[in-house]
């Protein structure tokens, strides 16, 4: 059963309109989409962890379908959003608290995750690290990243490595730069 | 609603917003020693701070609390009641400075004066809440509503003398409040 299937999936509100997009994503799958603009790149991100409804066609999370069912789809999908956080150094204790609470995670536990994830990812800001670290707290099957920081690609490829992940981009280019492992001929929604 | 969640919402709302709800409180205890009769001051006072605070919970002024709370496995209710209770308490917190400063300039009708000022603080906070996650002409038709409600609790209690009209009218306005908050963000899309 696919961890995460969209079929025909469009989202539309005024103006800014995304899809039709088809996929299919197992566990442990990697996937990329290309989007023709950072809007659409957004909206296709959230889309895939049920944030937002499509207005058309299906999306499914696991079983569960967004539209109906989204706690539950929140529960098994993370996404890590392309803004950087506002977040310190000294922010990092009180961050992983609040998300530990919002996803009833017991503090210790998160506080013990997010220390060990946080030095694998020494190199990285605390600005992207913490956002991604937080998004892991709650123990997501699916990891859905909005527009990754190519620079920042080993890392979080390697703290990722047994979530299914989807990313989404804004040019082939980038997408190639960040996960050399997806095929080209499926990288473009 | 689970409690750990709803506190954690609650905490970090009023964290994120200390700076503007202590100034208000230094506000209020200023207003209320200067105007300490009436129902007309601290009402008036009061609620527009109950706007402003509820006004600062919009969609973008906290980016990552926002995207913290889109992202967890609540229900819009859940987030609805932890998102609505932080700028009550920050709008009853003013009212409490404004009455106590008002208590220490002779003003000796607080024990009326302080039900009718917090419920009609708490109401207007709500109904506000409402034009926080709208834009165009709908949050301006909240936030007249939300006016709007503060004068009709003033009314009742100041000219048609009825505390327990006052009480109720606020109370059940202030339920229908909330609950079309939680609505209005089950449906949200942030996007």
């Amino acid at each position: 059963m696919p961890l995460l299937r969209m079929r025909n999936a469009t989202f539309v509100r005024g103006d800014c309109g995304v899809g039709p997009i088809s996929l299919d994503l197992l566990a442990g799958d990697r996937a990329t989409l290309v989007l023709d603009s950072s809007t659409e790149a957004a909206i296709v991100a959230r889309l895939a962890c049920g944030l937002v409804k499509a207005s058309s066609g299906s999306v499914l999370i696991g079983d569960y379908d967004p539209r109906v069912q989204s706690v539950h789809c929140k529960r098994l999908a993370a996404l890590v959003a392309h803004e950087p956080a506002t977040l310190h150094e000294n922010d990092f204790a009180r961050y992983v608290k609040y998300r530990a609470a919002l996803w009833n995670v017991e503090e210790t536990h998160a506080l013990r995750l997010a220390g060990s994830l946080r030095e694998r990812l020494g190199s990285m800001h605390a600005a992207f690290a913490f956002p991604l670290i937080g998004a892991l707290i709650g123990a997501p099957q699916l990891v859905v990243l909005d527009r990754p920081q190519a620079a920042y690609a080993a890392d979080m490829l390697g703290l990722l490595e047994r979530f299914a992940l989807l990313s989404t981009h804004t040019s082939d280019a980038d997408a190639a730069t960040f996960a050399p492992f997806a095929q080209r001929g499926k990288l473009r929604a | 609603m689970r409690t750990r969640p709803f506190v954690a919402i609650v905490a970090a709302r009023l964290y994120a917003e200390l700076g503007a709800i202590e100034f208000t409180i230094l506000a209020a205890l200023l207003v209320g020693m200067l105007a300490p009769r009436g129902l007309a001051g601290p009402i008036a006072f009061c609620c527009l701070a109950g706007i402003a605070a509820a006004m600062a919970q919009s969609p973008g002024r906290h980016r990552d609390l926002d995207h913290c709370e889109q992202s967890a496995p609540l229900f819009g209710r859940e987030l609805a009641r932890a998102k609505a209770l932080a700028p009550c308490i920050a709008a009853i917190l003013t009212a409490i400075a404004y009455l106590g400063a008002a208590l220490t300039r002779g003003a000796n009708e607080i024990a009326v004066a302080a039900p009718v000022v917090l419920s009609a603080v708490v109401l207007c906070t709500l109904v506000a809440l409402c034009a926080a996650i709208r834009r165009g002409l709908p949050r301006v038709l909240y936030l007249i509503f939300a006016i709007a409600a503060g004068a009709a609790a003033y009314s009742l209690a100041a000219i048609a003398h009825s505390l327990w009209g006052e009480l109720l009218f606020c109370a059940v306005a202030a339920f229908f409040a909330v609950r079309q908050y939680g609505e209005a963000l089950a449906r949200y899309d942030p996007i």
